[in-house]
C-alpha cells in the first residue's frame, strides 16, 4: 500500500525532472534537473529492492558522470539559449508526434500485456545481496565484465587522444 | 476497490514510466539545439531502460537484470567521457557546442 503511493510520488518526481532537462533554456539548470531524476531512480531502484544498484546509481550517474558534465560546461560560456529547439515548427511537430506515438505503443503494449503481472507468486521479496550479485558477476559473466575492462581502457586512451586533436575536416 | 486497484503496482506501471522517460529522452535528442543537452538525453534513455531491467528482474525473481543494468552504467559512463572529449574538440575549434555548425559541410 505504502509502495503504491511512493511509486506515484516517485514516477511524478521523475516526469517532472526529466521534462525540466528538455524544457530548461540553461544547460547548467537541465543538468540540475538530471541530478534529480538520477537520485528518484535511485530511490525507485531502492523501492525494487536492488539497494546495491541504488548505491552505484547514486555514486557513478550522480556522482560521477554529472560531475563531469557540469565540468565541461564550465569551460564553455555557456548563457541562456535563446532559440533552444533546433528546426521549424512542421518538423518539431512531426517529431514530438512520433515520440508520442512511440510511447503510445510501448504502453499499450504493457497495459496488454497483463499475463506477468498476474502471476504475483514470482515476485522477489527479499532483498538482493551483494554476494549473489557477485557471484553472477564473477562467474556467469565474467567474459563480460574482462570485455567492459577493456572498452574502459580504451576509452581513457580515446578520450585523451581525442582532446589532443588540432586539426578537423574544415579547412581554417 | 478501484484505489486499491491503482495501488497494487505492478510490471506494467513500471514499464509505462520507462517508455515516458524514454521518450522524453528521444524528444531531448531530436529537439535541442546544444550539444551537451543531447548528451544528456542520451542518458536519459540509458537510464529509462535501466528501470525496466530492474522491474523485469523485480517482477520475474530473476537476478540477472541488475547485473546487465551494471554493465549499462559503466557503458554509459564511458560513452560520456568519449562524447564530452569531443565535444570539448568542437568547441576549440568552433567556439560553440551547438549542432547548427553541422549544417554546412564546407566553410
Amino acid at each position: 500500500m505504502i509502495t503504491g503511493y511512493l511509486f506515484y510520488m516517485l514516477a511524478f518526481l521523475l516526469i517532472l525532472f526529466s521534462l525540466g532537462v528538455l524544457m530548461h533554456s540553461s544547460p547548467l539548470f537541465s543538468s540540475l534537473n538530471l541530478v534529480g531524476s538520477m537520485i528518484v531512480l535511485s530511490a525507485m531502484y531502492y523501492l525494487l529492492q536492488v539497494p546495491f544498484i541504488a548505491a552505484v546509481q547514486l555514486i557513478v550517474y550522480a556522482g560521477a558522470v554529472m560531475v563531469l558534465f557540469v565540468m565541461v560546461m564550465m569551460m564553455f560560456d555557456l548563457k541562456h539559449e535563446i532559440k533552444i529547439f533546433s528546426g521549424g515548427f512542421i518538423s518539431n511537430a512531426i517529431k514530438c508526434g512520433l515520440a508520442g506515438f512511440f510511447a503510445f505503443t510501448i504502453g499499450a503494449t504493457a497495459f496488454m500485456s497483463t499475463e506477468m503481472i498476474s502471476g504475483s507468486a514470482k515476485v522477489k521479496t527479499e532483498v538482493l545481496s551483494v554476494k549473489s550479485m557477485a557471484q553472477l558477476l564473477f562467474k556467469d559473466y565474467l567474459i563480460e565484465f574482462e570485455v567492459l575492462g577493456v572498452i574502459l581502457l580504451l576509452v581513457a586512451v580515446g578520450a585523451v587522444a581525442l582532446s589532443r586533436i588540432k586539426g578537423g575536416t574544415h579547412a581554417s | 476497490m478501484q484505489v486499491n486497484d491503482m495501488l497494487a503496482v505492478g510490471l506494467n506501471h513500471y514499464l509505462f514510466l520507462s517508455a515516458i522517460i524514454f521518450s522524453i529522452g528521444i524528444l531531448t535528442v531530436l529537439l535541442r539545439k546544444n550539444l551537451i543537452v543531447i548528451l544528456m538525453g542520451i542518458e536519459l534513455m540509458l537510464n529509462a531502460v535501466n528501470l525496466s531491467f530492474i522491474a523485469f528482474s523485480h517482477f520475474s525473481n530473476n537476478a540477472n537484470g541488475p547485473v546487465i543494468v551494471f554493465f549499462v552504467m559503466t557503458l554509459a559512463a564511458a560513452e560520456a567521457g568519449v562524447g564530452l572529449a569531443l565535444m570539448v574538440t568542437i568547441f576549440k575549434r568552433f567556439k560553440v557546442v551547438d549542432i547548427s555548425i553541422f549544417e554546412k559541410l564546407k566553410n
